[in-house]
């Protein structure tokens, strides 16, 4: 898929963003079914994603993309590549 | 004469949370109750939709977010749409009405696209359209899209009419539906939205501000779950009381109009107790599910789930748990029930086999009369906090050996989207609180009956004519004397007690050489490490049915031997409850072992409460494991693994207990 880079893309890992941060979708790491999840729920390539919350105990965390509001755990959103808008 | 013909079969497709529920009672009327199918996991939901003097046949699928399967749930929805059905069978639709959330075109468009490529016609129902925050040129979206787009309110029902005409008419063209062209996603949103700017936060976002607050959200999650507990008991113990004295006052006046003998006991005993006492939980299943479903409808649940996901994804459960392991401290049979929103079914199968394991409020009695009899005041806290810790510790090192043992999947992922939150549908919510209580009534009709008359008939057979007539000679000088007494004075009602209580007497030495007690002596050696003796053991089998069953019980079996009935002053067993426990705790610390030993200690009756909090002594709970996951498999495993574990834990109580000292007496 076009879409899905395994390349050393350049970016870092969404999971490491802080609460408030408007960032820009660079790629999602990996080939497997919840990477194309990840694909699914929104995070194409140059989609707008800012980190809305992280819930009180650490984990998950709350994006907000596509007009919509999304919680993943750290592991997930780890494989998710951006760079700052 | 007109034949009412079914054009086809249309499905419900997209997200959860789209809205295809409320959908699918917009599109099929009030007069439709959506009948759920079983499938090998999860259910689909469908009724029958009037076009003029036709219908079409609407399914409502579980959510999918693509054609690619994560969940087992998602397997049996796009299995359907292959024309599969969960057991294999043909079944399938002839057209596809694409639910989508106009919030979050994004994401959606997508999925719109993937479905076209199915070769069924698509229509697209457009919803949310009021909180999508966005305006919509929904015309230049259907002419982009090369489908028909009908913008509809799943909460009132608004443009469902529409909707159905415009199915009524694709699925009457004969035309094959035109493979949609590429498109850009991204281009195609763009130029169909016009934001609203406001620049404000929206509602959502600002409820979210406080109920999602790194320091007050938790907290504020407690304090809910503490109000619904609460409401749980308050509210529904007059419901209660009233199906109790409903069930006293039919219980009654059947004895008043059989004879006495097995007929009479058997309908009282067996069929209005053994029914009632399951009856008596439907109050807490309403309410809870109404609690449940208005958290699930109003969009809270998810951000339950947000705030709780990191403690239970240490035991390999996630945040959707989280509600039904709380509602299964007042009951398990609804928060079986309540595991139906839990979407990844192997974590749904881990919660329901430790849900049980929560102390319900059926343990609560027998936890208040053996702490009361044998404890202090000063310990009485502790040792109850003890019991239900217990429960937790248990139900978290089972689930986190479930999750890496029969119900280990790819690792509990939570892709979870947080809803805009609204006013919960009202049709919605009240038929998910039916359809879990007809559940619930079909099961206490069925299986608990069933088990309700077999216990009674193993209580009550046989009957040896000698006890009648032991006990008819001790009867006949008492009564005679009553003849004697003038009514309502002192004397007269110490007679009529001696008299009541030769009544009690004589049933429990019925009971004692009945098939059940037989069964009790036989397996007491297997409790006897545990500290049981032989009337424990047959109150621990009576409780196999139902748990609260064993005060009755043990409060026939106490009543007789060793402790001179008088000094008591139960009348008789129909007498109030708390006056019952009361007369119950003395006997059972007065009560001796053959040996003339004492028959309880604070060590054995510790025991005989970890025995109760872990132990599965619920008809009505495996019932609705039964029910909700098809199979006899789970019900056999948590019956098993609690049993197991219950009697292993109680021997190692009594066991470390005696070694240490402490089973000496109280």
């Amino acid at each position: 898929m076009a879409e899905i880079s395994n390349d050393a893309a350049p970016g870092t890992p969404l999971d490491r963003e802080r609460a408030g941060a408007s960032l820009r979708v660079v790629s999602v790491e990996g080939d497997d079914a919840i990477a194309r999840r990840l694909v699914d729920l929104g995070f194409r390539p140059n989609t707008e994603v800012r980190v809305e919350r992280v819930a009180p105990l650490g984990d998950p965390i709350q994006f907000r993309l596509h007009g919509y509001r999304l919680a993943l755990r750290r592991s997930e959103a780890h494989r998710v590549l951006v760079v700052a808008r | 004469m007109s034949v009412s013909r079914r054009l086809a079969t249309i499905a419900l497709v997209g997200r959860q949370n789209a809205g295809k529920t409320s959908l699918l009672m917009h599109l099929t009327g009030s007069s439709q109750h959506p009948v759920n199918f079983p499938g090998s996991s999860v259910e689909r939901t469908e009724a029958m939709a009037k076009v003029g003097s036709d219908h079409l046949r609407v399914v409502d699928l579980p959510g999918i977010t693509s054609l690619e399967a994560l969940s087992p749930d998602e397997e049996v929805s796009l299995a359907w749409l292959g024309g599969r059905t969960a057991a294999g069978k043909d079944d399938g639709p002839d057209a596809i009405c694409a639910v989508v959330d106009a919030g979050k075109l994004g994401v959606e468009l997508k999925l719109i696209v993937e479905l076209t490529r199915l070769g069924m016609p698509v229509i697209v129902a457009l919803t949310k359209v009021d909180v999508a925050g966005v305006t919509l040129d929904v015309d230049s979206l259907a002419r982009q899209l090369g489908v028909a787009v009908v913008p509809v309110n799943a909460l009132s029902g608004a443009g469902a009419d529409v909707l159905l005409a415009s199915l009524a008419k694709e699925v009457a063209s004969a035309a094959r539906p035109a493979q949609l062209a590429p498109i850009d996603i991204d281009a195609v949103v763009r130029s169909v939205t016009t934001q609203n700017a406001d620049g404000r936060p929206s509602l959502t976002d600002r409820i979210d501000a406080v109920l999602l607050h790194r320091v007050f959200g938790l907290p504020i999650l407690a304090l809910l779950v503490f109000g619904i507990f609460q409401a749980l008991f308050v509210g529904a113990e007059p419901l209660m009381g009233l199906i109790e004295n409903g069930q006293g006052v039919l219980g009654t006046w059947v004895a008043s109009i059989v004879p006495e003998g097995a007929l009479q006991s058997f309908l009282v005993d067996g069929l209005v107790n053994g029914v009632g006492s399951v009856l008596v939980f439907l109050p807490q299943i309403i309410l809870l599910m109404l609690f449940v479903s208005l958290l699930e409808a109003s969009g809270y649940m998810a951000r339950a789930a947000f705030l709780l996901d990191r403690v239970l994804s240490k035991v390999g459960l996630s945040g959707r748990s989280f509600v039904p392991l709380v509602s299964s401290f007042a009951c398990a049979v609804p928060a079986v029930l309540a595991t139906r929103m839990i979407d990844n079914e192997r974590e749904r199968l881990a919660t329901i086999a430790v849900l049980p394991l929560m102390s319900c409020s059926a343990r609560l009695p027998v936890y208040v009369i053996l702490i009361g009899a044998f404890f202090p005041s000063s310990q009485a806290g502790l040792v109850l906090f003890s019991l239900y810790a217990l429960g937790i510790i248990i139900a978290a090192i089972v689930a986190f050996l479930l999750r890496r043992t029969r119900l280990r999947g790819s690792h509990a992922i939570l892709m979870m989207e947080l809803p805009v939150y609204q006013r919960p549908s009202f049709r919605v919510v009240k038929n998910q609180v039916w359809a879990a209580s007809r559940e619930f009534l079909v099961t206490a009709g069925t299986v608990i009956m069933a088990t309700a008359i077999l216990i009674w008939i193993l209580s009550y057979y046989p009957r040896p004519t000698a006890i009648h007539e032991r006990y008819e000679a001790e009867r006949a000088p008492i009564a005679a004397a009553l003849d004697k007494l003038a009514a309502e004075t002192p004397e007269h009602e110490a007679t009529q007690a001696k008299l009541d209580n030769v009544g009690v007497r004589e049933r429990g030495a019925y009971l004692e050489q009945s098939f059940l007690a037989e069964a009790g002596k036989a397996i007491q050696p297997v409790f006897a490490p545990a500290g049981f003796d032989w009337r424990t053991t047959v109150g621990v089998l009576a409780a196999f049915p139902a748990r609260e069953l064993v005060i009755p019980t043990l409060g026939i079996l106490y009543s007789v031997g060793d402790v001179d009935p008088g000094e008591f002053d139960i009348a008789s067993l129909d007498q109030a409850q708390a006056h019952r426990e009361e007369g119950l705790a003395g006997r059972l610390r007065a009560s001796k072992k053959d040996d003339g030993s004492p028959a309880w200690t604070s060590l054995s009756a510790l025991s005989v409460m970890v025995f109760f909090a872990l132990c599965s002594q619920c008809m009505a709970t495996l019932g609705a494991i039964k029910r909700e996951t098809r199979s006899w498999r789970w019900p056999i495993f948590v019956f098993s693994y609690m049993t197991t574990l219950a009697w292993v834990m109680a021997v190692m109580v009594f066991q470390i207990g005696s070694a240490l000292g402490f089973g000496g007496g109280t």
